[in-house]
C-alpha cells in the first residue's frame, strides 16, 4: 500500500513539489507567526534577563516595565537596603523616549543609572565605557550604526545632547533599544529628584529571592517586589496576551491555506490515475485498501511540507538578524506540536474528496474506457 | 478563449479547489491590509478627535503614543500668552492592567473635563467628577465583564466605572480617562502635564502659532496632524516586516495552486496540444490558452476572495471588537492585481510544457 501510494506520489515530480510547497508555505505561516510572537517574548525580557537583578521593586500595582511607569519615593531603596538577606540595592529611573540623530528616530528604554549601580546597568559592552556619567550616554550598538554615530558622537535624549561614551550589545528589541545615561541627568531633566523608577535588588548567598521579594513586600510599605523571573514572566504576558487573538485568527487562515492545497493536490494525484484505480478494482482491490493508499499519499505529502516548512521557518529566523528587522524568530516546541497536529488534521480533511472518488468508481467502467 | 474555458471547467471539483485556493490567498492579503488599514484608524482616534490643531510635547518628544513626555512646569502660561485661544493639558501614560488574570495595556489620559481632552462620545454614564472615577472604553468594558459602578483596581487604586466610551479601542491599546489630578496623584507626578492641544486665535494659523511656539525652551511643538503621522510612521515601523512576510507567503501559495491546477490541465491535455501544433496552431496561440485558463481562475478566486474578506471581517470584529478591519477600493484593486500577477507566475510553467511539446510526438503515442 505504502509503495503504491509513493510511487503514485513521485510520479509526476512538478506536481510533488508544487503540493509540498504549497503546504510547506502554508505551514510556514503557522510557524513564523508563532515564532515572531514567541521571539518578541524572549526580546521584550532582554533588559531584566540581564540586569543581574535578583527582585524588582516598583511601585504598587506595577509589575512591568514595558509599556507603563513606576514612581517610588527616593527612600525605599534605603529601607529596601535593610531587609534582611538584601546585599544591594540600586535605584534606577526608566521611562521610553527617543534617541534623536538627526532626522533618525529610535525608541528607546531610557535608564538612568546611579555612579556604581550593582545591577542595571549594560551587560556587554563592545566599545567604551560601561557607566554614562553626567552629559554621557552608552546606546546600543546597532542604532549607533543606523544613525551613523560612534564613540564620542552626540545624540539628543529627553531633548538634551548627549555624548556616547559606551556602545552596547544585546540592547535591542522589535520595538525598542535600551540606553543608559546618568540618574543625575535623568532626574533634572525630568525634575523626578524626588522619586525612582524601580529599586534592583541582589539578595545574599544563600538566601532565595521568593522569600527576600516577600520579605521587601511586608518590610516596605506601598511597594510591589518580585522575583527577576517572575517579572520576566509577566512581560512575557503582555506579548502572550496581546498576540492571542491574531495568532488564532492567522493560524485559522494558514490552515484553510494549506487544506485547500493538500486537498487540491491530493485530488488531482487521485484523478489522474483514476483509471488505475479502477483496474484494483476490477481485480478486486477491496474499497478499503485503496482508501489507505490515497490517505498514505497525503500524509506523505503533509509530512514532507511540514519538514520543508520548518526547514523555510528555521531558515527565515537565520537570515532574519541579517536583514536589519529588529525581528527575532523563536520556534517553540509547543508551536511545533501545534503545527503537526494541524498538518495530521489537513492530511486526513484532504483524503475525503479522493476517497468518495475512489468509493464512487465503477470497476467496469475502465474496460469501457474513460 | 472557448477550448481555455473548456479545458479548465472539465473537472468542476478541481476548478473549485483552485478557486477557493486563490480566494483564501487573496482573502490573506486583504485582511492583513484592511487589519493594518484598521489599526491605523484607532492609532491616530484620540488626536483625531481631541481639541486644538497644535500640540506641544516635552523637548525631543514628536509622539502621542510611543515616548513619554513631562513639560517644563508653567509652559502652558507662557503659550497661552503667545497667541492661543484654548490651552487643553492632559497628562498621559501607557500602563498595563491586569484584568482577570490577563494583560491589558491602556492609555491613560488625565484630562480636566472642564477643558476637554477626555473622550468624544459616550455610550453609557457620564465623564469622572471625582479623583476615584474613571470613563472606560466601552469594547475593553465589555471583554471583561466591566459596567457602569463597577471598581477596578489602576496601579495601586481603585476607580468608579462611570462612564464608557465608544470609537476608543484598539487590539494593542485601549484609552480610559481619569481626571488629570487623579493622574498626577496616581503617577506620583504632582502638576505634571504631558502634551497641551492648543487652539489658536482668530488671528493665528496653525503654523504661525507653531512657529512662534518654537521659540519656548524644553518643548516641541508640532501640528497635530503631524503628530499623527509620526505615531502612524513609528507603528508602521514595528508591523511593516512581519505583514509582508506574511503578505509575500500568500501571494507565492495563491501562484503555487492556480499553477497546479493548470498544470495539470496542460498535462493531461498535452496529446490534444500537440495536436493543435501539428495541424498549424503557433506557440503564441496555446500559450494564450494555457494564460487565459489560469486568468480565469485567479480572477474567479480573487473576486470571491473579496466577497470573502468582507464576510470574515464583519465575523472578525462582530466576535472581536478591539479589531477594526477596514476595506478601501486601493486595497481592493491591489488584492486583484495580486491575484492576477499570481495567475502569470502560474502560467509560466505549463507554458514551457506546451513550448517544448514536439507535435510529432502526439502520432506516436
Amino acid at each position: 500500500m505504502l509503495r503504491l501510494a509513493f510511487r503514485n506520489l513521485f510520479q509526476s515530480k512538478v506536481r510533488l513539489m508544487v503540493s509540498i510547497g504549497g503546504v510547506a508555505l502554508a505551514l510556514m505561516l503557522i510557524l513564523s507567526l508563532d515564532a515572531i510572537f514567541a521571539g518578541s517574548q524572549n526580546q521584550v525580557t532582554a533588559y531584566i534577563d540581564h540586569s543581574g537583578a535578583d527582585i524588582f521593586v516598583a511601585q504598587p500595582g506595577v509589575r512591568n516595565m514595558h509599556m507603563t511607569a513606576s514612581a517610588l519615593p527616593m527612600s525605599v531603596a534605603s529601607e529596601v537596603k535593610v531587609v534582611p538577606g538584601v546585599e544591594s540595592a540600586t535605584p534606577i529611573l526608566y521611562l521610553t523616549n527617543m534617541i534623536v540623530v538627526g532626522d533618525e528616530r529610535n525608541l528607546a528604554y531610557v535608564i538612568g543609572l546611579p555612579p556604581r549601580p550593582v545591577a542595571g546597568g549594560p551587560w556587554r559592552i563592545v566599545e567604551g565605557k560601561p557607566l554614562p556619567s553626567v552629559g554621557e550616554a552608552v546606546i546600543d550598538r546597532g542604532v549607533a550604526v543606523k544613525s551613523g554615530v560612534g564613540l564620542g558622537g552626540e545624540v539628543e535624549i529627553l531633548g538634551e545632547v548627549f555624548t556616547v561614551v559606551g556602545l552596547s550589545e544585546g540592547t535591542t528589541t522589535l520595538l525598542n533599544s535600551v540606553a543608559f545615561i546618568s540618574k543625575q541627568d535623568f532626574a533634572r531633566l525630568r525634575g523626578e529628584a524626588r522619586t525612582v523608577s524601580f529599586v534592583l535588588v541582589t539578595v545574599r548567598p544563600g538566601e532565595s529571592p521568593e522569600t527576600v521579594a516577600a520579605r521587601i513586600e511586608t518590610n516596605v510599605n506601598d511597594v510591589t517586589a518580585l522575583t527577576r523571573a517572575d517579572f520576566a514572566e509577566q512581560e512575557r504576558k503582555v506579548v502572550r496576551d496581546m498576540g492571542n487573538d491574531i495568532i488564532a485568527i492567522m493560524n485559522l487562515v494558514g490552515f484553510l491555506i494549506g487544506l485547500a492545497v493538500m486537498a487540491l493536490t491530493v485530488y488531482t494525484a487521485t484523478l489522474a490515475r483514476r483509471a488505475e484505480y479502477g483496474v484494483l478494482k476490477a481485480i478486486g482491490a477491496r474499497n478499503g485498501h485503496l482508501y489507505g493508499v490515497v490517505m498514505a499519499q497525503a500524509f506523505i505529502s503533509i509530512a514532507l511540507g511540514f519538514g520543508l516548512g520548518f526547514a523555510f521557518t528555521e531558515l527565515l529566523s537565520l537570515a532574519v538578524p541579517y536583514l536589519n528587522l529588529s525581528l527575532a524568530l523563536a520556534i517553540s516546541g509547543d508551536s511545533l506540536l501545534k503545527v503537526a497536529l494541524v498538518s495530521l488534521v489537513i492530511a486526513g480533511a484532504s483524503a475525503i474528496l479522493p476517497i468518495r472518488q475512489i468509493a464512487g468508481l465503477d470497476p467496469a467502467r475502465v474496460f469501457r474506457g474513460r | 478563449m472557448s477550448i481555455a474555458l473548456r479545458n479548465l471547467l472539465k473537472d468542476k471539483t478541481r476548478f473549485a479547489l483552485s478557486v477557493s485556493g486563490v480566494a483564501l490567498a487573496v482573502m490573506l492579503i486583504l485582511l492583513l491590509s484592511g487589519f493594518l488599514s484598521g489599526m491605523n484608524t484607532q492609532i491616530t482616534a484620540y488626536l483625531n478627535h481631541a481639541p486644538g490643531s497644535v500640540v506641544v510635547a516635552q523637548a525631543g518628544v514628536r509622539n502621542l503614543l510611543g515616548a513619554t513626555s513631562l513639560l517644563p512646569a508653567g509652559t502652558d502660561g507662557d503659550v497661552q500668552a503667545r497667541g492661543a485661544a484654548k490651552v487643553v493639558p492632559i497628562f498621559s501614560q501607557f500602563i498595563i492592567l491586569d484584568l482577570h488574570e490577563k494583560k491589558q495595556p491602556v492609555y491613560l489620559v488625565g484630562y480636566d473635563p472642564k477643558l476637554g481632552g477626555g473622550p468624544w462620545q459616550l455610550a453609557a454614564g457620564r465623564e469622572p467628577r471625582r479623583d476615584n472615577e474613571v470613563v472606560f472604553d466601552r469594547v475593553l468594558a465589555e471583554r471583561h465583564g466591566i459596567a457602569i459602578g463597577d471598581i477596578i483596581e489602576i496601579l495601586d487604586r481603585d476607580f468608579t466605572v462611570v462612564g464608557l466610551s465608544e470609537g476608543t479601542t484598539s487590539w494593542m491599546t485601549s484609552f480610559i480617562f481619569i481626571r488629570k489630578t487623579a493622574a498626577e496623584s496616581l503617577l506620583r507626578a504632582p502638576g505634571a502635564t504631558s502634551f497641551l492641544l492648543v487652539t489658536p486665535s482668530d488671528r493665528l494659523t496653525a503654523e504661525t502659532l507653531r512657529d512662534r511656539l518654537g521659540r519656548l525652551s524644553g518643548t516641541e511643538v508640532l501640528l497635530k496632524h503631524e503628530l499623527m503621522a509620526n505615531d502612524l510612521k513609528l507603528f508602521a515601523r514595528y508591523f511593516s516586516a512581519p505583514l509582508q512576510l506574511m503578505t509575500g507567503i500568500a501571494f507565492l501559495v495563491g501562484a503555487l495552486v492556480v499553477g497546479l491546477v493548470i498544470y495539470t490541465a496542460t498535462v493531461e491535455r498535452q496529446r490534444e496540444y500537440g495536436v493543435l501544433k501539428a495541424i498549424g496552431a503557433r506557440n503564441r496561440t496555446l500559450y494564450q490558452v494555457v494564460t487565459i485558463q489560469a486568468l480565469i481562475a485567479s480572477s474567479v478566486g480573487s473576486v470571491l476572495g473579496v466577497g470573502l474578506t468582507f464576510a470574515a471581517a464583519k465575523l472578525i470584529m462582530e466576535l472581536r471588537p478591539q479589531f477594526l478591519i477596514t476595506m478601501e477600493p486601493a486595497m481592493v484593486v491591489r488584492a486583484i492585481l495580486a491575484g492576477l500577477a499570481m495567475a502569470l507566475l502560474a502560467a509560466l510553467f505549463p507554458a514551457r510544457i506546451v513550448a517544448g511539446l514536439a507535435p510529432a510526438e502526439v502520432f506516436r503515442r
